[in-house]
């Protein structure tokens, strides 16, 4: 007698818990992997320094580093309810794991996926990040400070074609390079579009084009733009105008 | 009656089991520590990444520490790590080439053993060729021209000492004496070695004034056309003052040696050497992998006017055309200043990092 009295209300609350459950959607898992190509040719690390890639403006060149950041990666809903899932991700062609997101949890459903290349100018502060100091992703303060937005390095062969070198990088465009430097937010807002997760695993698959780096709508001559791009606030404002289309996305849903 | 025997049969399981090993104490309890993180590391890094299956105590660290300058280690009885990693050269060797206890020298400059706990990418040697400090601090013994000797003998040679049986048992409950027991103890010192109390990491903190030819040579290191040095070389915001990535920072045209090339196989990685920190300049030359420049001048002339194109050129080495930066003099003598002031005095007489045995 008295083992059910305790026993009554244990099942009553399990019931009542799995009726609260019920109410609320699941949660399923959402994956954003970060991929690579060159004109439809796909890359990775084990592409790197091959002089395989020909560029918009007619350059063959090789890539031997890629290295860039994206933040704000948020979904936002259909009731407009923005959930950032990353503060900032740097994604490194040759470190692995850094070129997936895994661990976002979301309920079903449609959501306009938007991530930013580079940070704000409100969240693009000098030594603040830790794990990006210790990544030498810095800018020094005579050029703006704060972080980098992308280190693309390389070979390109010169009209004579013979191979020379590129140092592809991105930062806030800044004038006046040195102590009384101004700075310009020149990230980028992504938008990815339309996504919808599905009650499986849902696998998202965002792909930067890198020759949009060099084509679209500035033609990038090499041989003239291949290095000291960080304090030359013309290339910067550049890089940004190319980099609008360089990312797009691709979606799996799980079976 | 049935009911007793589970108990009984699980009894003599536990019973067995303790029986295997008869060395291992399975009551010991080293006192977990922390490595001593200097205020601007805090301020800066993340905190330093320690294996799950190493984790630092009190007693490994002490173990490890007379290890460090334990003779035993080589053949002869005459070599430790402290003989090609001394303590008042910045854990490094003032030699171009350590000597090893044949008398024969090796082909690279020893590498200052600082900061290690914050070489993040696991890739060790000017080479990446251990993927762990566990892993680098073995092959120095069994290297020919270094310590040259055997890991069953030097095995044998500590498990003949009775104060290595009880520092052993102390460490890690175990009075069986392994290589991979020697190579965690020797790790975890080495992880203790830390220098972050340079006058810059004091300007850092408000604590120092650095004189206008040293300002000025921070403003070269961070100009990208003049000493572009960052990219490679950490930066204020970076005081571990490398990216411990590998380079190849236009020294030669042609290789003889291949650096982490030859590890990996890869042409692409012909001459890559992984970049050294910055810290105690004063303390550790000559420089370069092979030490080829005497003087911190010869080094800071070399990225001004010698740098030399070959088909592994790093792509930072952007004037390469130019055979360099194009550094003035003045420039030059503001950089060495700058570079100077990275040295941490305090790193040799550290009472933690002196030979106890």
């Amino acid at each position: 007698m008295f083992k059910k009295r305790f026993f009554l209300p244990i099942l009553v609350m399990f019931f009542v818990a799995c009726d609260k459950n019920d109410d609320q959607p699941q949660n399923t898992p959402v994956s954003i992997d970060f991929s690579h190509s060159f004109n439809q040719q796909e890359i990775d690390s084990s592409n790197f320094n091959a002089l395989d890639y020909t560029n918009g403006f007619g350059t063959t060149l090789s890539i031997t580093r890629l290295r860039y950041l994206v933040s704000q990666i948020s979904f936002t809903n259909q009731q407009g309810i923005k959930t950032i899932v990353k503060d900032y991700q740097l994604v490194d062609l040759s470190q692995d794991n850094s070129l997936a997101i895994n661990d976002i949890l979301l309920p079903p459903g449609a959501y306009n996926l938007k991530m930013r290349f580079g940070f704000t100018e409100a969240t693009n502060t000098s030594s603040i990040y830790p794990d990006l100091n210790a990544a030498s992703w810095n800018v020094p303060d005579m050029l703006g400070g704060g972080y980098h937005y992308m280190q693309l390095e390389g070979r390109f062969l010169d009209p004579t074609n013979e191979p020379f070198i590129y140092a592809y990088h991105t930062i806030s465009a800044v004038q006046n390079p040195g102590p009384e430097n101004t700075r310009e937010d020149t990230s980028i807002e992504i938008d990815l579009g339309e996504i919808t997760v599905t009650q499986d695993a849902t696998q998202i698959n965002v792909t930067m084009d890198i020759n949009q780096w060099f084509e679209n709508p500035n033609l990038w001559d090499l041989n003239i733009l291949n290095g000291m791009l960080m304090g030359n606030y013309t290339a910067q404002k550049m890089m940004q105008e190319n980099g609008q289309t360089v990312f797009s996305l691709e979606t799996n849903t799980g079976d | 009656m049935f009911k007793k025997i589970p108990l009984v049969f699980c009894l003599l399981c536990i019973t067995l089991s303790c029986g295997e090993d008869d060395n291992q104490n399975q009551g010991y309890s080293p006192t977990p520590v922390n490595i001593a993180i200097p205020a601007i590391f805090s301020q800066l890094l993340p905190a330093p990444e320690i294996p799950a299956n190493n984790p630092l105590t009190e007693e490994g660290v002490a173990l490890g520490r007379a290890l460090f300058y334990e003779k035993n280690l080589s053949a002869d009885n005459t070599l430790s790590c402290a003989g090609c990693h001394r303590p008042n050269e910045g854990f490094s060797d003032q030699r171009r080439y350590s000597v090893g206890i044949d008398g024969i020298a090796g082909f690279r400059n020893s590498m200052p053993l600082v900061n290690i706990a914050w070489n993040t990418n696991n890739k060790f040697n000017w080479d990446g060729s251990a993927d762990s400090l566990e892993e680098q601090v073995l092959e120095p013994v069994v290297n020919e021209i270094e310590m040259h000797n055997t890991w069953p003998n030097v095995e044998q040679t500590l498990q003949s000492d009775p104060n290595y049986l009880t520092k052993f048992e102390q460490a890690f409950g175990t009075t069986t004496i392994s290589k991979d027991l020697i190579a965690k103890a020797l790790a975890q010192f080495i992880r203790t070695l830390v220098s972050g109390n340079a006058k810059f990491d004091n300007y850092l903190l408000g604590q120092a004034t650095l004189t206008p030819l040293e300002q000025q040579g921070l403003a070269v290191f961070l100009d990208e056309n003049r000493g572009d040095c960052f990219h490679c070389h950490g930066s204020p915001s970076n005081p571990l003052w490398t990216d411990n990535d590998f380079h190849n920072n236009g020294l030669d045209e042609n290789f003889t040696d291949l650096g982490l090339g030859d590890i990996t196989g890869d042409p692409a990685q012909f001459g890559l050497f992984k970049s050294p920190s910055l810290r105690n300049l004063a303390y550790t030359a000559p420089y370069m992998h092979d030490g080829r420049f005497q003087t911190l001048d010869q080094v800071i002339d070399h990225y001004s006017e010698g740098l030399i194109f070959s088909p592994t050129i790093d792509p930072l080495m952007k004037t390469v055309a130019q055979g360099g930066v194009q550094l003035t003099p003045q420039d030059k003598a503001a950089l060495k200043a700058f570079l100077l002031s990275l040295s941490d005095p305090s790193l040799a007489n550290n009472p933690a990092y002196q030979n106890p045995n």
